[in-house]
């Protein structure tokens, strides 16, 4: 058995002697978690398989997918500027070239972690963790050393990976995951991508910019399933002429390798009458991730893992086993790096005896898409299933000025008001830059803003923010540059 | 047709076998309909209402509030007016006061519905000669099928997992309802199966016992192949060059293929119930947190309902407010229930006077420090033979100026003088913003034995006075108290208090804390005892002490050394003229 001195077995330690906190995953839940408990005061070992923190979001993930999207959307603006006078010849694209940029851009930041560890005085473990117990774990190191250490609090930030589905499971080296597809090996001539969530489209985004004939499959009736219709609809037209085709209510029956390709069977309601085969040069499959929970030990601690593969935690971040917690990815919905870091400070600040709970008001979503599609707080698909009275108030990018100065007039931005109290209760924005944008709509929920507050904010011009400003006002039937008086 | 029925008291959860009835809802003569709340009953996780489980007229009541109430005991008899009602037991109350939310790691969830237990006799129908797919729940008509654990030829018997299903909901694992030897499983790993539908068959259906379909067995909700898949999550990690991707097992079918949905609100977190959005920024709903007020009660004063810190701290000042105050509150349901009194009446003649003033106010005032304070009393003695020589030297001074001399005026001397050295037992505890408050002044209170019952008179500053002056003080004081002259200022702003009950007897008793003082001195009769001293009995004259303290703030061994310190100054008086 392990010795705990100063401490409770549920309770707070007291912390009398620096405590030695573990933190197993280097993602952006473990080293904000690591970092947050390092300036707390306490001692602490961050252990990934990398050479440095950064965890599937800076490397595999929202970085380097956003680095390409930005290169996605610089190739479509060249073409788009002919509208404007200005002609450039179509791109060419140097793949090499491309791929160091965005290494370098993984490089640059996830060096840059190493170096805060380090002034932080984190000890920086590259290897794997497994439990010996509750307190104690088993870390083979990369450069195959073995090393056992014990500490006082375990922090479980293991993260998630690519979901794969058995029947879509097909040993080619045509088929790619999330992972394999930032990876860029090659520009193939075309790309099926099964799974119509945020990372099948930015990453089709990616490749239709790069030259790509891409077909998208989705087994709902819509894509982005979960976010509301009205959001949906303007990428959804963009992407109708960037895509080659976009099959709803459809799923793959059958993946085979067939010489030249992998040959694609569908079915389902877009299919009918057609052929129900096609050849693609590669295929993403992007149908979901998995949660990180089948750690080696796990079973001899106390924590549980629920039926779908996340480990069942606290508001505190807190597991059935009272010496870990976890954070992030593997402990539940929505998988998204920045609610994966406010857990891990939950989870920090709670171990250090901090009364804190993880409880927002709204954690915003944002698809990185063009155009950008992003909303926090109630949705209209939400309240429409509580059956909850709501007034919604939109703006169309139409009169915005700053929009039709960009030549992108199909956004949208919206607000969710309850209208006993007129108090915002969700945003929704789809256009250029809305990921940007949402941040305000975060905060207007948080602060228990009304939608005068944000009416009578005042906001700079000519910029989309004032669609924000400019949707409380519709609520109010006094929007500047749109007219539509009050009803009743 | 008129009958009586009775109501016994249901199932109220797990492991609770009895409440304190804490409200009868109910009289004789009274129409219950099924599903009316009837009590209220404490029970160790909660104050829950008891609905009724029959209708009818209430006939006799059999219980009282009060008593302690046990599963299956009958609470009461009814008239069932005719109206075909059955006395269910099994019932479970809805709590309608929730427990106060304990941060338990969420438990896995049994699953919800349990199908009717159906009974069919073997001899009714033909011996299974096959296992269908039974009920899994409500609502849920059909699962994945990720594991089987049979195959043709496999001894299978009742209660044995023989699948792994996932729902909707969860994967349970389903255990077979027949025994025997599997002659053809029907069904395959990764495929869609309806209740209902066919698993398996038997060998010569019906050889081996008499089996029964008993469908009651539950399925169990387990976590899916865990184990598996990390005994080969191991041994793929040790394996080199493998990415995580390739180490893993491929995923077990997911509820809904080929769809990845983002989740449709996000304030929604997996393992952390739900609750609306609150009015109120994050930096108000975390000092909420810190002051342990549950935001969503509280009422906000702003634009929208908007709560506020001020608000914030309303409230937790109302909430102490109301905790100090249910002391002396009528006692309601739930708390520090008073027990019911017998009727006295019935052993002989009694007389009721309301109790007012003084005695009120007392009753009150106890009652509130013994719930809050946790009290410890030291004892020890002072030998007070020195002492009795300085007294003799004061008197004629004190007389002279108006007072008297008392070992209570002494008293006060060297408490202000031990409080100076123990400045906790000059304290306050502040439960509500966690903070011991020190007082830089020594008001010390004495009680006073009044014909209107007990008075605390407070002498201020007594460290600043001396002790002749603390007994013309002490002296002047008792007399307003006893004329009845004494104001509620006079009797305020202590932080400490003395209590001397020498002048009626006794060897040693407890005192009880006077809330929000921390501690209280009390001196019984001293007397000549034999002392041990140089070899040989000495009579001395022997000084009882009594000290009650609030354990929350002051711990034993300061206590014990606080009171020693006392016992010494009084033995060596000049102690006083050099630390205090
Ligand atoms: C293509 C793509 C794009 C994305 N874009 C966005 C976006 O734009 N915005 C956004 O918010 N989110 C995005 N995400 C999601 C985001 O990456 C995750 O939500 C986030 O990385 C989760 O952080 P985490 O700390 O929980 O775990 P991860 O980032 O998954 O990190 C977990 C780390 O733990 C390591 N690990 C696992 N087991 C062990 C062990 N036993 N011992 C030691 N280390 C271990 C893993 O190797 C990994 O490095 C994207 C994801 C993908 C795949």
């Amino acid at each position: 058995m392990n010795e705990h001195p100063n401490q409770t077995l549920n309770g707070n330690p007291e912390v009398t002697q620096r405590l030695r906190i573990a933190v197993v995953g280097g993602g952006p839940g473990g080293y904000a978690a690591a970092f947050l408990a390092a300036d707390l005061g306490m001692q602490v070992t961050l252990i990934d398989p990398e050479v440095n923190p950064g965890g599937v979001c800076l490397y595999r993930g929202c970085i380097p997918s956003k680095a390409l999207l930005h290169v996605a959307k610089l190739v479509e603006e060249s073409q788009q500027a002919k509208n404007w006078g200005v002609d450039f010849p179509p791109a060419k694209i140097d793949l090499a070239r491309l791929r160091t940029w965005k290494e370098s851009v993984v490089k640059k930041l996830t060096g840059g972690l190493g170096q805060l560890s380090k002034q932080r005085h984190v000890e920086y473990i590259q290897g794997r963790a497994a439990f010996e117990n509750s307190t104690t774990l088993r870390i083979s190191k990369t450069d195959s050393a073995e090393v056992v250490l014990s500490f006082d609090r375990i922090i479980l930030a293991t993260g998630s990976r690519p979901a794969i589905i058995p029947a879509l499971k097909l040993d080619s080296p045509r088929m790619m995951d999330s992972t394999a597809a930032l990876n860029l090996e090659d520009i193939p001539g075309s790309l099926l991508v099964v799974g119509g969530g945020y990372i099948g489209l930015e990453l089709g985004s990616v490749y239709a910019a790069l030259g790509t004939r891409v077909t998208v499959v989705e087994m709902l009736p819509g894509l982005l399933p979960g976010a509301d219709r009205d959001l949906v609809l303007p990428l959804h037209k963009r992407l109708e002429k960037k895509f080659e085709t976009i099959l709803l209510s459809t799923t793959v029956a059958s993946l085979k390798e067939d010489g030249a390709g992998i040959r694609a069977t569908f079915e389902g309601a877009s299919v009918q009458g057609k052929d129900r085969e096609e050849l693609f040069d590669r295929v993403l499959v992007s149908v979901g991730r998995k949660p990180n929970s089948e750690i080696a030990g796990l079973e001899t601690t106390q924590v549980r893992v629920n039926s779908r593969g996340f480990i069942e935690v606290n508001k505190q971040l807190q597991t059935a086993d009272p010496y870990i917690y976890a954070i992030g990815d593997v402990v539940g919905e929505p998988m998204l790096a920045h609610k994966a870091s406010h857990e891990g400070r939950v989870a920090a600040e709670s171990i250090t005896g901090h009364k804190v709970a993880f409880e927002p008001n709204a954690i915003p979503a944002v698809v990185f898409t063009d155009p950008e599609v992003a909303w926090c707080g109630l949705t209209e698909t939400q309240a429409e299933k509580e059956n909850r009275e709501i007034k919604v108030a939109k703006f169309p990018w139409g009169a915005s000025g700053r929009a039709i100065t960009l030549d992108r007039p199909e956004g949208m931005t919206k607000l969710l008001v309850d209208p006993q109290t007129e108090r915002v209760l969700g945003v929704g924005i789809v256009g250029a830059g809305a990921g940007e944008l949402i941040a305000e709509g975060v905060l207007a929920i948080e602060m228990a803003a009304l939608a005068g507050d944000v009416a009578m904010t005042i906001h700079p011009h000519p910029t989309l923010s004032e669609t924000v400003m400019e949707s409380a006002e519709v609520f109010f039937g006094t929007s500047t540059d749109v007219f539509r008086p009050k009803r009743g | 047709m008129e009958s009586v029925i009775e109501f016994k008291l249901p199932a109220l959860g797990e492991n609770i076998e009895q409440g304190d009835l804490v409200r009868l809802m109910i009289a004789p003569g009274a129409a219950v309909s099924e599903g009316q709340a009837v009590m209220e009953l404490e029970t160790d996780k909660a104050v829950v209402e008891v609905p009724s489980s029959v209708s009818g007229t209430v006939k006799e009541i059999l219980v009282k509030e009060g008593d302690k109430i046990k599963v299956g005991q009958v609470v009461f008899t009814a008239d069932n007016n005719g109206a075909a009602t059955v006395v269910t037991e099994n019932r479970r109350p809805e709590p309608t006061v929730a427990d106060v939310a304990k941060p338990q790691p969420p438990a896995s969830k049994q699953p919800e519905s349990q199908p009717a237990p159906q009974r069919t006799r073997s001899t009714d129908v033909p011996a299974a000669s096959e296992f269908r797919l039974q009920e899994l729940g409500e609502n849920i008509s059909q699962g994945d099928l990720v594991r089987l654990m049979i195959a043709p030829g496999a001894k299978v018997s009742e209660g044995q997992p023989v699948m792994e299903l996932e729902t909707d909901k969860a994967v349970v694992e389903v255990p077979s309802s027949v025994t025997g030897i599997v002659n053809e499983v029907k069904v395959k790993e990764g495929e869609k199966i309806k209740v209902g539908q066919v698993i398996f068959t038997l060998q010569g259906a019906g050889s081996s016992q008499a089996e029964m379909t008993r469908p009651q067995s539950q399925p169990v909700e387990h976590v899916s192949g865990q184990h598996g898949a990390r005994l080969a999550f191991q041994a793929a990690i040790r394996a080199e060059g493998k990415t995580e991707e390739q180490a893993l097992p491929p995923d077990q079918p997911m509820p809904r293929p080929a769809a990845f949905s983002m989740p449709i609100q996000l304030g929604k977190v997996a393992g952390t119930e739900h609750r609306e959005a609150v009015p109120a920024a994050p930096h108000t709903r975390r000092l909420a947190r810190e002051l342990g007020v549950d935001i969503y009660e509280v009422k906000g004063t702003g634009p929208g309902g908007r709560i506020s810190e001020d608000d914030v701290k309303a409230h937790a000042k109302a909430a102490l407010t109301a905790i100090a105050s249910a002391a002396q509150a009528p006692p309601r349901a739930g708390h520090f229930i008073a027990p019911k009194l017998p009727d006295f009446a019935k052993w002989g003649k009694i007389e009721r006077v309301s109790m007012r003033g003084v005695r009120r106010k007392t009753a009150e005032h106890l009652a509130e420090s013994w719930n809050t304070i946790p009290h410890v009393t030291q004892h020890d003695r002072a030998d007070i033979t020195e002492l009795e020589h300085l007294r003799a030297r004061f008197a004629p001074k004190a007389e002279q100026a108006g007072g008297k001399m008392t070992v209570t005026a002494i008293a006060l001397k060297v408490c202000a003088a031990a409080l100076k050295v123990f400045p906790q037992f000059n304290a306050t505890i502040d439960m509500e913003q966690e903070e011991i408050i020190y007082k830089q002044y020594i008001h010390i209170g004495v009680a006073a034995d009044t014909d209107r019952g007990l008075l605390v008179p407070v002498i201020r500053d007594v460290d600043k006075k001396n002790i002749v002056e603390l007994a013309v003080e002490l002296s002047q004081i008792s007399q307003k108290a006893r004329d009845k002259k004494i104001t509620v200022a006079d009797m305020e702003g202590g932080t400490f208090t003395i209590t001397n009950l020498g002048g009626i007897g006794g060897t040693a008793f407890t005192p009880i804390v006077n809330h929000p003082e921390v501690a209280i001195l009390g001196l019984s009769r001293s007397r000549m005892e034999p002392e041990w001293i140089g070899g040989k009995f000495e009579p001395r004259l022997i000084l009882p002490l009594s000290l009650s303290y609030d354990h929350r703030l002051i711990d034993g061994a300061d206590a014990a050394r606080f009171l020693r310190w006392v016992a010494e100054a009084f033995e060596q008086p000049f102690l006083l003229s050099v630390q205090g």
